[in-house]
């Protein structure tokens, strides 16, 4: 029944079959061919009951809120401020690359978008003032990475309702390592800076007044944020109200810098809505082979199969961590969770291991999907912003935040605590 | 068939404006909710419900949109290695397994809203909407995916019976990464200069 789902799947995967027609034909002939009755009869119910369901509803918010805010002119102000306050560091603005990525990534659920929005303004830079080229790409594809770690999170909601957990508490549980990576990231320039200097680039020279007149222009990133997850924790709202709440943020922020036009908010909502309808997709063929697959019994086989191997947890999540880099090669990270996701998840609780704090393990591991190639979302999108070179520049320049985001995962299996901490704090306990 | 596929995109833009609309409108709703939740104490009530059936509508609608603008993810790490005629055979494939299988899903959704219409039935919150309004919605936008899907297949297999495999790649082939990068690039561009569109 495994060997069959698989070559079933792989084989419509590899040809090229819409990544949401061949979970669902998937899941059709798995039923035709293992189930008595047809289980396709629970179709029009999952597909109703999933279209509307409430916690999906912050998908589209969260593109919608992403799409507005590239349209704003906030990141350009951002990242010209940050540029003032940051580059003293052996490694100058590429610090600023990875500050502006972690601060647009606390406004974005997408690391496409944290990729592509602090790229364009970046880019401009680097020819000005000498930076190693590869270096300075890699931070932006790396750096953008971070979207979907740093709450909000599209890939944290697509997890929470996946697996049953608090979306939440994946926020906070997201929000420590989301800063420490970041930090591991700057190290990773510095590192690199010292042992060959070259590469530095020249240093700017700003004053201090400049920089405290710059100030203000960091606010807008703050406010999304708060609006979107202070909400939450002040038990104002739930995860999708939150959502709305950023949306209607960004909305105020585009108005205020004299961007919200009609053309530009219809530009926004059929970008959302071409985005959403290509996600929605995805997630109603998946519910149905979920369901597919469980009431044939497919779950039960598998947990049964990793069981009888007799790993030990420790040999369990290094298998699973090296399961999706390989996979994270060849695969988006969207497709790839909503495949493997529901059915790794209860084993590695059941191997004992906390679902949320896994959930940040998941996310870190898609983060490296997308800087792995020969698929890299995030390196196509650096590339295709500089229009020149060749994308090994940037396939290069990103391999030594791989290396980093392995430690992150390491320090994550040795302190579970560092993911864990917030959301038990906020609890109260 | 030019002037029909036109009119196809022309549709589903509009599909992906309606939605647009819907979920933009779900958003402020919920926005005016929370703050009077805070403030007054008193609730719109049921604005949860209704921001799910504008998802439910919206995606139903924009389905084809993404269909059309070549939107939904196929893995081409394979495809772009095969030949074209090979890569044209499993465009069609694609297109057609895609619409077979969201038209089957189409086709028991109906079931449910035959359901809803012969029990009556109503929503549980206070707003007691009749389900089948936007289960109809819902099934509109579903019908209107199936047609798009079914004239871009034949829109495609002509432009491929009179020789034009560019035009029929171009109509459902994969957006090579390129490709995508590039209109992402124009997009970001056209907003830096202030001339913003889509």
């Amino acid at each position: 029944m495994l060997l069959v789902t698989l070559i079933i799947l792989i084989g419509l995967l590899a040809l090229s079959i819409p990544v949401a027609a061949g979970l669902g034909i998937l899941g059709l002939s798995l039923s035709a061919i293992y189930s008595k009755l047809p289980l396709s009869l629970a179709m029009g119910e999952i597909a109703w009951g999933t279209s509307n369901n409430f916690l999906l509803v912050a998908i589209p918010f969260f593109v919608l809120l992403g799409e507005i805010l590239l349209r704003s002119g906030m990141a350009e102000r951002m990242y010209n401020a940050l540029v003032l306050w940051v580059p003293w560091l052996p490694g100058g603005l590429m610090h600023s690359n990875i500050v502006a990525c972690a601060m647009f990534a606390a406004t974005s659920g997408s690391s496409v978008a944290t990729a592509a929005t602090i790229g364009t303004v970046a880019l401009n830079e680097v020819e000005k003032r000498g930076y190693s080229e590869r270096l300075f790409l890699g931070t932006i594809a790396a750096g953008g990475t971070l979207g979907i770690l740093i709450p909000p999170s599209i890939n944290m909601i697509v997890y929470g309702v996946l697996t049953d957990t608090s979306i939440p508490k994946l926020y906070l549980a997201g929000f420590i390592p989301g800063v420490i990576l970041a930090t591991l990231f700057s190290l990773t320039v510095l590192v690199v800076c010292l042992i060959r200097p070259a590469l530095g680039g020249k240093p700017t020279v700003s004053t201090w007044q400049q920089r405290i007149e710059a100030l203000p222009d960091l606010l807008p990133p703050l406010i999304i944020f708060f609006a979107v997850i202070g909400s939450i924790y002040a038990g104002l709202a739930t995860a999708t109200e939150s959502a709305a709440l950023g949306v209607i943020a960004a909305l105020a922020i585009a108005a205020w810098n004299r961007r919200l036009t009609m053309n530009a908010l219809l530009a926004a909502l059929e970008g959302t809505m071409r985005t959403n309808a290509m996600i929605m997709a995805i997630l109603l063929a998946a519910y149905f082979l979920n369901f597919v697959i469980t009431s044939i019994g497919l779950t039960g086989q598998v947990n049964h199969l990793i069981t009888s191997l007799g790993l030990s947890p420790t040999e369990l999540l290094i298998v699973v961590v090296i399961f999706y880099l390989i996979l994270g090669m060849f695969m988006e990270t969207l497709s790839m969770m909503v495949a493997t996701v529901p059915i790794i998840t209860p084993i590695m609780v059941k191997a004992g291991f906390d679902s949320i704090w896994f959930g940040i393990i998941i996310i870190i591991l898609m983060e490296l999907a997308m800087i792995t190639p020969p698929v890299g979302i995030n390196l196509y999108v650096v590339q295709g912003l500089r229009k020149r070179g060749k994308i090994d520049d940037v396939i290069i320049g990103a391999l030594p935040f791989v290396l980093t985001m392995l430690l992150m995962v390491l320090v994550l299996s040795i302190w579970p605590q560092i993911a864990l901490w917030l959301p038990r704090f906020a609890a109260g306990g | 068939m030019e002037g029909v596929i036109t009119g196809v995109r022309r549709f589903t833009r509009w599909g992906l404006w309606f939605g647009g609309a819907l979920i933009l409108a779900a958003a402020i709703v919920i926005g005016i909710d929370v703050v009077m939740r805070k403030f007054f104490t008193a609730s719109i009530g049921g604005a949860d419900e209704l921001a799910g059936y504008s998802l439910a509508i919206g995606t139903a609608w924009g389905l084809g949109a993404a269909l059309v603008d070549r939107a939904h993810i196929r893995i081409d790490s394979l495809y772009v290695l095969f030949p074209r005629k090979l890569r044209l055979v499993l465009d069609v494939a694609a297109l057609t397994l895609f619409v077979a299988f969201f038209g089957i899903m189409a086709w028991y959704g109906l079931g449910v809203l035959e359901q809803s219409w012969t029990s009556g039935s109503r929503s549980q919150s206070a707003l007691e909407i009749p389900t089948v309004i936007p289960q109809l919605l819902w099934m509109l936008g579903l019908l209107g995916f199936v047609i798009v899907g079914v004239l871009l297949l034949l829109y495609a297999l002509q432009l491929g019976l009179r020789g034009d495999l560019n035009g029929m790649g171009r109509a459902i082939g994969t957006r090579s990464a390129e490709e995508e990068i590039e209109d992402e690039i124009r997009d970001l561009e056209s907003r830096r200069d202030g001339r913003v569109g889509g």
